[in-house]
């Protein structure tokens, strides 16, 4: 075993901190938090650009691709550091850069992957993607998605609706998953992924407002939408297996993304801790704070060794089954853990709205606790996630 | 990064694996829980032969020369079976900090000894308090001639009625630091002036109130400088804090395939109690346990190995593994219902032991506090 992190990490990491330095206003990080992206489009892109300059957008890819075929560490330090230093415009609409690019790189065609891969390396705004997979009826019971791609000569033709569909009101494609063969054995099959262009005729985009008011994601509804069969993303009813995959990748950034997020959130409560003076000393050397800040860094430190892990059962070829579900919990259960101890800090204060010259810490402890419930939906609940976990880490029966 | 072992751990965790199996049945940790020695001297003598007490000795003391990690991966298999043995007292707390400290002539006198099976070995540090505090130890040793003359009592010491020698935390000075002024001393366990008093535990493990009444140690058996033990102390405990939470992690994960096992047996309502999620949600839970545990205990033990320990991380792995092995242990008797709670089941063996686990080498606040310390609190 040997847990050291390499020369090209650590530069790396120190890179990051002084681009993060250089350009952001030091006010950013409440935004991620609460709103899951910036309010300011034109400020994301705009990082998005310069994280593409410095070949950091997509360093994971191989260069014909627009990367730099950096290792799965370097990626795993760099997901890190985003989140910590809360830099916009990394992911270019959440899924481009971490899981649309990369299931193309396995599952498209030649052609696909010169066309999109370099629009998403770009960070220019035709890069952008949103992922259409949820629906009304097909939430946790993903497989039982409606929206029907049928066949009409070169072109299917697109029928239904999707929903909590993060960023579609910037996305300039969609990645969706939609229902090509409606007579079958098995739910999951006869499921396909297709490329949309948003500004296809028949793409209606409205937004849902979260619980805050704040528009992060959108219903998106396909009224004969007509789609060229070359968008058809690998075989045709196979859609089930390149979604598992989809998730897969999606669920690996979960723990660096979390960690460096609330890593930062730690440190600035423990800042805050001892400059905040409470009965004549500061609030740091309360032994209650410092129990539940404790107890959050301990968890930190677990969320951290699993993301690692993960990133070296990926590293060695191997397919990881459970430990993306066993990261998300984790990475859900320290969100939980910081927002609420950050709150109780704070005191009265945790309830100014985090917009106001009154709050502290910039909002950012508000912009936690208002969105991590919301963010321990996504990307699968915690109840799908340790069933999974008790299927294929322990082997028992299915049980939904 | 590299999360795997080498061929030659996999393979010691094989071997202790199925030693401890056949050896060490549940039958024989119930044999041993009523037996007054608490230990099978015959089980301990084929240890040694295996090379496990001198383990990570190097070959000059009849050891093997292996790592620190090789160290927790044996140490991990022994907590899986609850192997009752001296095998913690001996190694962990006293053969360590006498290889890191002691002079070369002490080594060639003890270590081979413990290599082979042949000397037992314990650590008394607590007194009324029970807490690890530099500021807590009272018993004195003072200079009378060439010897040091100990007074005092020490509390909670494991297996100090087989032990051979007791490495005795003692005050040899006072200053404003409490730190200072604190020495360490081999003392014969069964020499005169030294009693023990049993203090029985839940755990059925051995431990003993320990009195030391005028007992004189020659100024040879000091292990390090006079006035200087806490150093020795701090990094008995801090070794003794990721041994400990090696056995914890076995232990979880015995705890868990056994609840594992059993919800696919146990049938209620026509079909096994795993298939249902309240009962699938409760093992998730034990698998993330479980993985924090391994997980945070094999890093620290890496920096260990590499002669780089990390405090922090250390406490880290100690405080999740105290606060993991309780809940497992819990959650494990409510899916095994009724049967969970009786003597003849084998989860009451490793929840019973929960508490002698937590406060060996530090309860969950003594790692808190460091970690809080860390954080710049």
């Amino acid at each position: 075993m040997d847990f050291r992190l390499g020369e090209k990490e650590l530069a790396l990491k120190e890179e990051i901190r002084k681009f993060a330095e250089a350009e952001l206003p030091p006010d950013l990080m409440r935004n991620t938090l609460i709103d899951g992206e910036y309010r300011d489009f034109e400020f994301e892109i705009s990082m998005s650009r310069k994280l593409a300059q410095r070949g950091w957008l997509v360093m994971s890819w191989p260069e014909k691709y627009g990367g730099r075929g950096t290792s799965l560490w370097e990626q795993t330090i760099y997901e890190m550091e985003i989140a910590y230093w809360g830099i916009p415009g990394a992911w270019m609409g959440i899924s481009g850069t971490q899981w649309v690019g990369p299931c193309l790189m396995m599952f498209g065609i030649e052609e696909q992957r010169k066309k999109y891969l370099p629009l998403i390396a770009s960070g220019e705004k035709d890069g952008i993607w949103c992922t259409c997979y949820s629906e009304p009826n097909a939430g946790s019971d993903f497989a039982n998605i409606q929206t029907r791609a049928v066949k009409d000569g070169d072109d299917y033709i697109i029928n239904g609706q999707k929903v909590w569909t993060s960023a579609a009101h910037r996305a300039r494609w969609c990645w969706l998953a939609a229902r090509t063969a409606p007579n079958v054995a098995k739910k999951h099959q006869g499921i396909s992924i297709f490329i949309v262009d948003m500004k296809s005729p028949g793409v209606t985009v409205n937004p849902i407002l979260n619980y805050y008011g704040r528009h992060h994601f959108n219903e998106v509804f396909f009224d004969n939408v007509r789609v060229p069969a070359s968008n058809l993303v690998g075989e045709e009813n196979k859609g089930w297996y390149y979604l598992m995959q989809s998730l897969a990748f999606e669920r690996r950034s979960i723990a660096p993304t979390t960690y460096g997020s609330l890593k930062r959130i730690l440190e600035e409560l423990a800042k805050y801790a001892g400059q905040t003076e409470y009965e004549g000393q500061p609030l740091s050397q309360n032994p209650v704070i410092r129990t539940k800040l404790a107890d959050l860094a301990i968890d930190l430190e677990v969320l951290k060794m699993f993301a690692f892990q993960l990133a070296w059962r990926i590293s060695q070829g191997q397919i990881p089954v459970y430990e993306s579900s066993r990261n998300k919990i984790m990475g859900d259960e320290v969100m939980r853990r910081g927002a609420i101890t950050g709150a109780e800090i704070l005191g009265i204060y945790s309830q100014v709205d985090p917009d106001s010259e009154w709050a502290k810490l910039n909002g950012t402890i508000q912009g936690a606790y208002l969105g991590f419930p919301g963010q321990a939906i996504a990307a699968g609940t915690a109840e799908i996630e340790k069933s999974i976990i008790a299927q294929f880490r322990l082997g028992l029966p299915k049980s939904y | 990064m590299d999360f795997s072992f080498t061929e030659e751990q996999d393979m010691l965790r094989i071997l202790a694996r199925d030693f401890l199996a056949k050896e060490c049945p549940k039958a024989k940790v119930r044999e041993m829980a009523k037996d007054e020695r608490g230990y099978d001297p015959q089980m301990w003598h084929s240890m040694a032969e295996l090379g496990w007490m001198g383990l990570i000795f190097p070959e000059e003391y009849g050891g093997m020369g292996a790592s620190f990690m090789d160290l927790v991966i044996l140490i991990e298999e022994m907590g899986r079976n609850i192997l009752p043995s001296p095998f913690f007292s001996t190694i962990a707390l006293c053969a360590l900090p006498l290889l890191e400290y002691g002079s070369s002539e002490q080594k060639i006198k003890f270590l081979p000894r413990i290599a082979k099976g042949e000397a037992i070995w314990t650590f008394a540090l607590a007194e009324s308090s029970g807490r690890y505090k530099a500021s807590e130890v009272k018993l004195r040793a003072v200079l009378e001639g060439t010897n040091y003359v100990l007074q005092g009592y020490k509390l909670f010491v494991t297996d100090a009625h087989v032990a051979d020698y007791i490495l005795v935390v003692g005050r040899t000075g006072e200053s404003e630091r409490p730190e200072d002024g604190i020495t360490l001393f081999m003392v014969d366990a069964r020499g005169p002036n030294v009693e023990m008093e049993a203090i029985p535990t839940i755990g059925g493990d051995r431990q003993f109130k320990v009195s030391f009444d005028r007992v004189a140690v020659p100024k040879d058996n000091i292990l390090g400088k006079i006035g200087n033990g806490w150093d020795i102390v701090d990094f008995i405990l801090q070794r003794a804090a990721v041994l400990k939470c090696a056995e914890m992690s076995g232990a979880c994960q015995a705890v868990l395939d056994m609840t594992s096992s059993y919800a696919k047996e146990r049938i209620q309502f026509d079909r096994p109690i795993g298939s249902f999620q309240a009962i699938q949600h409760k093992l998730a839970d034990m698998v993330i346990d479980v993985e924090a545990v391994q997980y945070l205990l094999y890093q620290a033990a890496w920096g260990i190995s590499i002669g780089s320990p990390l405090p922090w991380q250390i406490s880290a792995a100690k405080a999740k593994a105290n606060e993991a092995y309780q809940r497992i242990c819990i959650e494990a008797i409510a899916a095994h219902g009724a049967i969970g709670y009786t003597m003849d089941h084998d989860i009451g063996l490793y929840y019973r032991r929960v508490r002698a686990a937590e406060f060996a080498a530090g309860d969950t606040d003594l790692h808190r506090e460091v970690i809080a310390t860390g954080l710049g609190l």
